[in-house]
């Protein structure tokens, strides 16, 4: 009954962590280009709910919506404002780029926040619930189903809708894509917009259930990194599928060996994944 | 036999880029590949070059079987290559971008500064040696990649398209530097678009269409061969033309 | 006759004389000491072009080497040194190989996960300290120890070595093997075309980084007595090495030792102005400069002098003709 548990409560998070990787890959497929600092979209969706609930006194609908306006327009800013420049240059300027915006953000959010780590006040999520003989606590629960639903959601607007559509021909043929009309810089930057905003609403929905402080958001951007890469880079339904298997295997590690070893263990699978099979399960290379 | 590529096939999952073409090159020789876009003259050279694996087929060189071997054995061995989209090192400059190709047979680096200033004057690039080679324009990175090929001192140079987008001037002094290199004994294999580079240079032809060499041998003769009109304008020009040679 | 390059020497080895007191002695030391670690990351990631991420593995082995033999043999740290650039070499090679292979960022990637593995590994391995770490001597059984209450003789046992890293650096740059990795950084395959062995190449560069940023290591440990996954192995210290070298010109000879000279300083600054919550500050102000950097000059201080100095020629002789 444990293990099961442990399972589900994997799972659910899983689905969160497919949730703020579906965007990262989504600009990896369009642009081959990795965002160091997204775990740092993360930790400020985190703080953005956290902002809203105690200035604004919003319940968790409220601030997954700050969480996700404010963090879209970020990222597009970010991409206009650095991103579309550095993409141009030499590989070093590219890594450092996001580098060097992820170590802006942590530490202005230390700076800002406090290195301390607070909860989100109790909302209207508290409590437990009994799943035929599962206890789970309401919030991860919620998260969890709120992070699958957002990330199918995600997924059918890049296959079904027509600015999906566009974003995908960026993703597959920018040349092709240009000579079509779209515009790649447009299209590039709602990425970003829409995978800051993932990485927001994830933060927020995490928010719920654990302690945070501003030094989380590098741990999440390892997690996001295994998850594309498990998933495959550029791929959407992997990074959903990966999610869930990175979750589940975090928690069967902390389970089995205890709590030290789930990052090891995950950090272990990506250095292996990226030697072995860096395609991953779904992606193209 | 300077090189050898027998029955050669490159296969992408199930595309066939290159289906079964084979090559003879002897020392002297200067050999053109031609045919339309998307032939698979470019998937071919890559693979006499070292850059991709054939699927199929073998490639000899100076009697070595050099099918499976790196890139950078294929040089070492005496195949050299330049690219259809010039790849200098940019932030490099003249000079160095030569030194790197020198620097295969001479380790030592006033041997290696000394060959590629040689080079470098022997390619009429002397007045650009301390120019970096982003300063450059497309011809002059295109002389700058075969003196750099030069400067490793090869047996057989590939040339992709080395004379692409350069006016008729420029055309006839990279031809003047093309026929110097053969002049000093290196073999050439020359994909070319520009029908007047390879009626005036080239010994041989071999056309190829969709993977596969449908004609070869001497250029006049071929480039009037029913196949080979058909291959590039269709088969209305070949009615048009009137019948073979 | 340069004589910027001889005035730098000269005030290098002056500079305890002419600056003097603990806490100028200190900040000397610790220039050196971020100048060796730039330098060192600098000949892969600067002139290879594998921009690591992960140099604090080498700087973690290097440092901790040194204070566990000394810990668990009473052994001078300074025997185990040649251990640390050993462990260093070990795992260049068996990291190297698969991860160099990878491309861009995906290595950059990969040199963050592993190191950080080797972080949380360390970590929690009882006979390195784990999370508490090791000390070193607390008194000196002799000059051996390398345990000084001034810190004049590391100023210059650092300097020393500095001189033989930047020194590496310079015949490097001229060698064969520079120009190879410079066309390696340049462009995979056409140097492949030309008959450069990539793979060999930079396997090579990173066993030399590896190897001086373990020095690098030592010395850290030498000097301060004490470490732990924090300070030897934390990401901070990859980062730090990467900013110092970007700013003043990743790939030249004298960039890290100009970063050093500039982020050392201000990080002192930062820490006195701002007090306790003053690391943080530091981070922030290096997080912007890396951000300008990438987006402005990622070149670096060098590369921009040199573009404005060409800039302000030609502005002179237009005006002079």
């Amino acid at each position: 009954m444990v293990l099961l548990q442990v399972v589900v409560g994997g799972l659910l998070l899983g689905a969160v962590y497919a949730l703020f990787s579906s965007g990262l890959t989504l600009i990896w497929g369009m642009m081959n280009f990795i965002n160091f600092a997204h775990g740092e979209f993360v930790m400020l969706g985190m703080y953005a709910a956290l902002l809203t609930v105690v200035w604004l006194h919003g319940g968790p609908a409220v601030f997954g919506l700050t969480a996700a306006v404010a963090l879209f327009l970020l990222g597009v800013v970010i991409y206009f404002g650095l991103i579309r420049q550095v993409m141009r240059g030499p590989m070093l300027a590219q890594i450092l780029s996001t580098f060097g915006l992820a170590l802006l953000l942590r530490y202005l959010a230390f700076w800002i926040f406090s290195p301390n780590f607070v909860t989100l006040p109790k909302t209207s999520l508290a409590g437990s619930v009994n799943l035929g003989g599962i206890l789970l606590a309401v919030p991860q629960l919620v998260s969890g189903l709120v992070a699958v639903t957002l990330t199918l959601a995600m997924h059918l607007t890049l296959t079904r809708t027509t600015i999906g559509s566009r974003l995908l021909a960026v993703a597959e043929d920018r040349q092709a894509a240009m000579l079509m009309g779209i515009r790649p810089d447009r299209m590039q930057s709602i990425a970003w917009g829409l995978a800051a905003a993932s990485a927001g609403v994830a933060g927020a929905l995490m928010a719920t259930a654990y302690p945070f402080s501003p030094s989380v958001g590098e741990t999440f951007a390892l997690t996001a990194f295994v998850v594309v890469t498990l998933g495959g880079f550029g791929s959407v339904p992997g990074a959903m599928l990966a999610g869930l298997i990175v979750g589940l295997i975090q928690a069967l590690s902390a389970y089995y060996f205890g709590p030290i070893y789930k990052d090891v263990v995950v950090y272990g699978l990506f250095v292996a994944l990226l030697w072995f099979r860096p395609q991953g399960l779904l992606g193209k290379l | 036999m300077l090189l050898e590529a027998r029955d050669v096939v490159m296969a992408f999952g199930a595309f066939r880029a290159v289906a079964g073409a084979s090559l003879d090159v002897a020392e002297g020789d200067i050999v053109g590949l031609i045919g339309p876009n998307g032939a698979g003259k470019s998937t071919f050279f890559n693979c006499l070059a070292g850059d991709l694996v054939p699927t199929e087929g073998r490639v000899t060189f100076d009697g070595i079987d050099v099918t499976h071997l790196s890139a950078e054995r294929h040089a070492s061995l005496g195949i050299g290559r330049t690219f259809q989209v010039p790849a200098t090192f940019e932030d490099m400059t003249v000079l160095e971008n030569v030194m790197v190709g020198a620097f295969l047979r001479h380790p030592h680096r006033n041997d290696a500064e000394q060959v590629a200033r040689r080079v470098v004057a022997a390619t009429g690039m002397e007045a650009q040696s301390d120019l970096r080679a982003r300063t450059l324009g497309t011809p002059g990175r295109k002389r700058l990649e075969i003196a750099r090929v030069f400067a490793t001192g090869p047996k057989l140079m590939l040339l992709d398209e080395a004379l692409a987008g350069l006016t008729p001037s420029e055309i006839q002094r990279a031809m003047a530097l093309v026929r110097d290199i053969h002049g000093s004994g290196i073999a050439l294999v020359i994909v070319e678009h520009i029908m007047e580079v390879i009626l005036t240079l080239a010994h041989r032809v071999l056309v190829f269409n969709q993977g596969h060499v449908i004609a070869s041998g001497d250029p006049a003769r071929v480039v009037k061969e029913p196949a080979v009109i058909e291959a590039y304008l269709g088969r209305a020009h070949v009615r048009r033309a009137g019948a073979a040679p | 006759m340069r004589w910027g390059p001889v005035a730098l020497i000269v005030v290098l080895l002056a500079y305890p004389f002419l600056l003097q007191g603990p806490f100028y002695e200190d900040l000397g030391v610790l220039v050196l000491l971020s100048a060796i670690s730039a330098s060192a990351w600098n000949i892969v990631g600067g002139f290879a072009g594998q921009v690591s991420v992960g140099h604090a593995m080498f700087f973690g082995a290097g440092a901790y080497m040194p204070l566990l033999v000394y810990q668990l043999w009473q052994l001078p740290p300074v025997v185990g040194a040649p251990l640390g650039v050993a462990v260093s070499l070990a795992i260049a090679v068996l990291i190297g190989t698969p991860t160099l292979r990878l491309k861009g960022h995906y290595f950059s990637m990969a040199t963050i996960a592993v190191a950080e593995l080797v972080r949380l590994v360390v970590g929690n391995w009882d006979l390195l300290g784990a999370a508490i770490g090791i000390m070193g001597p607390a008194r000196p059984r002799g000059w051996w120890d390398l345990t000084f209450r001034s810190a004049v003789p590391y100023y210059y046992l650092f300097l020393a070595v500095l001189a033989l890293v930047l020194g590496a650096t310079w015949w490097l740059q001229r060698s064969r093997m520079g120009y190879y990795l410079r066309a390696i950084r340049a462009g995979e395959r056409p140097a492949r075309s030309l008959g450069v062995p990539v793979s060999r190449y930079k396997l090579y560069a990173l066993m030399l980084s590896a190897s001086f940023t373990s020095a690098a290591g030592s010395l850290y440990a030498f000097k301060t007595g004490f470490i732990d996954p924090e300070s030897g192995l934390g990401i901070l210290v990859s980062v730090q090495m990467i900013i110092t070298a970007a700013l003043g010109g990743a790939g030249t000879l004298f960039g890290p030792l100009l970063g050093a000279l500039i982020l050392v300083p201000l990080q002192t600054a930062t820490n006195t102005w701002f007090g306790g919550s003053g690391s943080g500050v530091t981070y922030i102000l290096y997080g912007g400069i890396i951000m300008l950097l990438a987006r402005f000059e990622p070149g670096g201080l060098l590369v921009l002098y040199g573009r404005l100095r060409g800039g302000a020629l030609r502005a002179w002789r237009r005006h002079a003709a």
